[in-house]
């Protein structure tokens, strides 16, 4: 009986030598960008897995017996488990995925294995993305494609009949084909809202950014990070510089050298008065590590799964380890907090009494000199702007007092510490104040008519609870370097820093950075926020009256269909039998009238055969048909070949044939 | 792995199909969409099942990127599937008259592949049932020769179903086939029985019956060693007998006595056994050059020889008793 399955004996030949290279090849190839995060041993197993394989191919080492395979997995697995006290999670799995891969190397013989392998590394591709989804990330997803791809190939070809030239160039296609149908699954394959199951709130190292706590030299080690923080598309003008404050963690807890966040509820409902009309933006966040959620002061609005903190801070529900979209609305001129609780507002005048007694000191003397607290506040500024206060990124190393020494000495500090003293200055005056850190400007991408705020824009201010007014903004900062709050940080510096802005380079430099990180946040835009919302908003605006799942299905099969058709009529072109001889044709035509009446060519019977057959039998037109065999035989075999008087003759002839 | 097995009824509703759609040719096939079938190896449905795996987390962790290379490998797998069916399209297969053998030995069968288009054809396979295929490559606008071979286990007539061409090229996640069946069989004579003991009792048979064929030459010269590939016919089976060992009778001059080889006279119960025996002297009457006739119940082939009566005796003890002759060689009898 016929076998209709695919046979399973393939499965199990032998691999050939160059096959096993190439698998091996392919793995490191993606594995290798992991490089820099999985731990040393790690890296070491999968090279000494590899080493081993690779020997075991030249014939120099023997397959090592299955037995030990036991106790290698036990030792990755336990490994894997003392390294990061869990087996699931992000860092965790691929360290396992890694470590149990190598040694599926190490049980290798088959074809089998070798198919399963390349498999497993076609599924290390989308680990990448768990660490980061930009262009390069992309980039060298489709050159691993191809790797991989190519060694699909290698595989199946069976023999070493086809260059590594040609089995690249059969993998590239392959994977270039792929991209219009991608296309097609990708913007109309319905999108399911997840999480379908519970996701780790995981702990992300190596991510920087704002942290929950300020002491001093903190931020300005941050300031040299030229990362970009998020993107902000406004939907009108985009507010003045001095305007642009990015509120993120309030610190109101004070140790004598450390500010650091004080438990805060949750706020119901946020009552201010305003003056202005609101301003509406959408964020793009990058992945902080952390839940929040940077918007302009004050923000009036929640973005999704998010809530408002008491002292006003927007924190997600969950930590942002992933690219985050949100629109957003605040007022810019507002009066809020005017009701505070009595336990918060002694929190934010409280100090420990025994640092910084200069400082504290003179603040008790401010409280004494004036009455009104905004006089102190203006004196206080006032004496930043016109003592020899100087704004440097590279403050002299403060230790013990640090606020004592800052104020009355060393007069030389970056953001934290002009914050941090007035702050302190304030509460020791009896006024409660507490440290706002967050971002503040931005740099306007005129190509693409956004701003770009980077880790670089970090910034720390103050803000001071004043009766009948609530918190109010006071940036120290503003008071002794005003070009950091109206220009930014470069025209604030003047001691030779590298720029951290696009704008200070030469126009046509800064015109491709500018188009450069234009295209990043397209693809952040496009790409990596597509999910249900946006490919519904996508296709109404198409307006092609996709707007169901099903419509949705049903034009994503249209399309796979034609462009289907398309590969198949390109293939088919391409790959054309040779068309066949006019005479041919003609012949042809011949032989089924004459099968109609009985006389059929019998296969292996020449022409010549045929018509002596035709003349025993009694054919009626025999003599007709010898003149037409004869005409035929001139024009394909002779020296003359085909011209149009002998294929117009064959033509009649043959019509003449009932 | 799960087996994917379709149920008995329908495996025999997918036969008669397939057999409806693969009448058997008389000399090439030419592999075009209706001859032309492809299924997911599987391979392919492992890779589909690592596929939903992506899907499935690619929405749970709402990750863009890991979307775009689910649809990826997607759209390489639904493109691999063209590639692999194109891999055979248009491939024509001429199946070479094959040549007969003993029950035993393997039967070569020689194709011609070829096709019409200006691109290569890798890693193209021809397969009998669960044997290891043999592959090679086509040219572009080239015949190339393939041969492969089969074990004949069992006399008769011979048109073995289950040879495919197929291919997996280029990722192994399809295997597209098509079904090689000619009209064109072959024919497996029964194996000839050389067995000594055999050998003896034909030899006294021949003794027996006609008492001149035994002595070739005029004269008995002799006896000398037996020499391996020496027609057992001239053994000294006296010698033999004595335990000098194998020593042949040697004569001079040579006659040429005709003889019948016939069912009746060999004693042995088995069909096939006899056959055998029957086989091994057509054989060895052949070899010594000597008139033979062959006795089957009802089958008379008169006293001739040479090379054409020695195969028109071979072939009817092949088909010997075998009534249907366009049953399909046995695979599972044969295990």
């Amino acid at each position: 009986m016929a076998d209709h399955l695919p046979y399973q004996s393939i499965h199990q030949e032998i691999p050939s030598r160059s096959s096993v290279f190439a698998v091996c090849f392919c793995f490191l190839f993606s594995i290798a960008p992991h490089f820099l995060t999985l731990p040393l041993w790690v890296i070491a197993f999968v090279l000494i897995a590899l080493g081993w394989r690779g020997l075991q191919n030249l014939d120099k080492v023997r397959e090592l017996p299955g037995w030990l395979l036991i106790p290698l997995v036990l030792f990755g697995g336990i490994g894997v488990f003392a390294e990061y006290w869990t087996i699931v999670g992000r860092d965790a799995g691929l360290a396992l995925l890694t470590v149990m891969t190598s040694l599926k190397f190490l049980e290798s013989r088959r074809h089998r294995d070798m198919l399963i392998l390349v498999f497993l590394c076609y599924f290390l591709i989308a680990t990448h993305f768990l660490y980061s989804q930009s262009i390069f990330t992309a980039a060298l997803m489709f050159a691993t494609l191809i790797v991989i791809t190519t060694t699909l190939v290698t595989l199946n070809q069976r023999d070493d009949s086809s260059s590594l030239k040609d089995r690249f160039g059969v993998a590239s296609r392959l994977v270039v084909m792929s991209i219009p149908l991608m296309l097609i699954l990708f913007v109309l394959v319905p999108r399911v809202p997840g999480p379908l199951w519970g996701l780790p709130n995981e702990q992300r190292g190596g991510i920087t950014g704002l942290s929950d706590s300020m002491s001093p030299g903190q931020i300005s080690n941050l300031i040299r990070n030229n990362e970009v923080a998020f993107r902000v598309d406004f939907e009108g003008d985009i507010p003045a510089q001095n305007q642009l404050y990015w509120r993120g963690p309030v610190l109101a807890l004070f140790d004598g050298y450390r500010w650091s966040q004080a438990p805060r509820k949750r706020l119901d409902i946020l009552s201010l008065t305003t003056y202005d009309e609101p301003t509406r933006y959408t964020v793009t966040l990058e992945p902080n590590g952390e839940r929040w959620l940077l918007a302009l002061d004050v923000p009036t609005k929640l973005a999704d799964e998010s809530m408002m903190t008491e002292d006003f801070q927007l924190l997600s529900n969950k930590k942002i380890n992933d690219l985050l979209r949100y629109e957003m609305e605040s007022r810019l001129l507002y009066r809020v907090g005017i009701i505070e609780s009595d336990d918060y507002l002694n929190l934010t005048r409280s100090y420990p009494p025994e640092l910084n007694p200069k400082t504290i000191a003179f603040g008790k003397s401010l409280a004494q000199q004036y009455e009104d607290p905004q006089e102190i506040v203006q004196h206080v500024l006032t004496m930043y702007r016109d003592q020899e206060f100087v704004y440097t990124l590279q403050p002299p190393v403060l230790t013990g007092n640090v606020f004592d020494k800052f104020l009355f000495s060393s007069r030389r500090g970056f953001c934290e510490l002009y914050a941090g003293s007035f702050a302190l200055l304030m509460r020791a005056a009896g006024i409660p104040a507490r440290i706002v850190t967050g971002y503040q400007g931005g740099e306007f991408n005129r190509i693409g008519n956004y701003l770009i705020v980077r880790q670089s824009d970090a910034h720390a201010w103050t803000e001071v609870w004043i009766r009948e007014r609530g918190w109010m903004r006071v940036d120290p900062t503003a008071a002794v370097s005003p070009s950091r709050i109206e220009r930014g940080l470069d025209s604030a510096l003047s001691e030779g820093n590298s720029s951290f802005r696009i704008q200070n380079r030469n126009p046509i430099f800064s015109n491709l950075l500018y188009s450069w990180d234009n295209l990043q946040h397209s693809w952040n835009d496009w790409v990596l926020d597509y999910d249900q919302r946006r490919q519904m908003d996508f296709l109404s605006r198409l307006d092609l009256g996709i707007d169901s799942w099903a419509d949705m299905v049903f034009t994503m099969v249209i399309l796979l269909s034609a462009v289907s058709g398309i590969f198949w009529l390109g293939v088919w072109y391409r790959e054309r039998p040779p068309r066949p001889e006019i005479y041919e044709i003609h012949f042809k035509r011949l032989l089924k009238k004459l099968a109609r009446r009985g006389l059929e060519i019998k296969p292996a019977e020449d022409t010549r055969a045929f018509l002596k057959r035709a003349r025993r039998d009694n054919f009626s037109q025999s003599d007709q048909l010898a003149n037409i065999v004869d005409l035929y035989n001139r024009i394909k075999y002779g020296r003359q070949g085909a011209s149009e008087l002998s294929l117009n003759n064959l033509r009649t002839m043959i019509n003449t044939i009932q | 792995m799960v087996s994917l097995a379709p149920s008995k009824f329908f495996r025999r509703r997918i036969d008669r199909w397939v057999d409806a759609h693969n009448p058997p040719s008389k000399d090439s096939i030419l592999l075009l969409n209706r001859r032309l079938y492809i299924l997911p190896t599987r391979f392919g449905y492992l890779f589909a099942i690592m596929l939903l795996f992506l899907f499935l987390a690619a929405i749970n962790y709402q990750n863009s990127m890991a979307f775009v290379l689910t649809f990826m490998l997607t759209s390489l797998a639904i493109i691999s599937l063209w590639y692999t069916h194109k891999n055979l399209l248009g491939v024509s297969i001429k199946l070479q008259i094959p040549r007969p053998v003993f029950c035993g030995q393997a039967c070569e069968f020689k194709f011609e592949i070829s096709h019409p288009n200006s691109a290569s054809r890798y890693a193209i396979g021809i397969q009998y049932v669960q044997e290891t295929p043999v592959y090679l490559k086509l040219d572009p606008q080239q015949s190339t020769e393939a041969s492969l071979k089969i074990r004949s286990r069992r006399r008769g007539q011979f048109k073995p179903q289950g040879i495919t061409i197929f291919t997996r090229y280029p990722t192994g996640l399809f295997h597209a086939w098509g079904w090689l069946k000619y009209d064109l069989p072959v024919l497996i004579y029964p194996h000839p029985e050389n067995d000594i003991k055999l050998q003896q009792s034909m030899v006294e048979q021949f003794d027996g019956k006609t008492s001149t064929s035994t002595i070739e030459g005029d004269d008995f010269a002799g006896l000398r060693e037996h020499r391996q590939g020496e027609s057992l016919r001239h053994i000294s089976w006296k010698a033999y007998a004595r335990g000098q060992g194998l020593l042949t009778k040697t004569f001079q001059g040579q006659a040429r006595p005709s003889l019948w080889i016939d069912w009746d006279q060999i004693e042995e119960n088995s069909i096939e056994r006899r056959l055998s025996f029957m086989t091994a002297l057509v054989l060895a009457a052949e070899n010594e050059e000597q008139k033979y006739g062959l006795k089957l119940p009802g089958i008379i082939i008169e006293q001739s020889f040479g090379n054409a009566h020695k195969h028109a005796c071979l072939q009817a003890l092949a088909v010997f008793r075998q009534d249907d002759l366009n049953q399909p060689f046995n695979l599972d009898e044969s295990g």
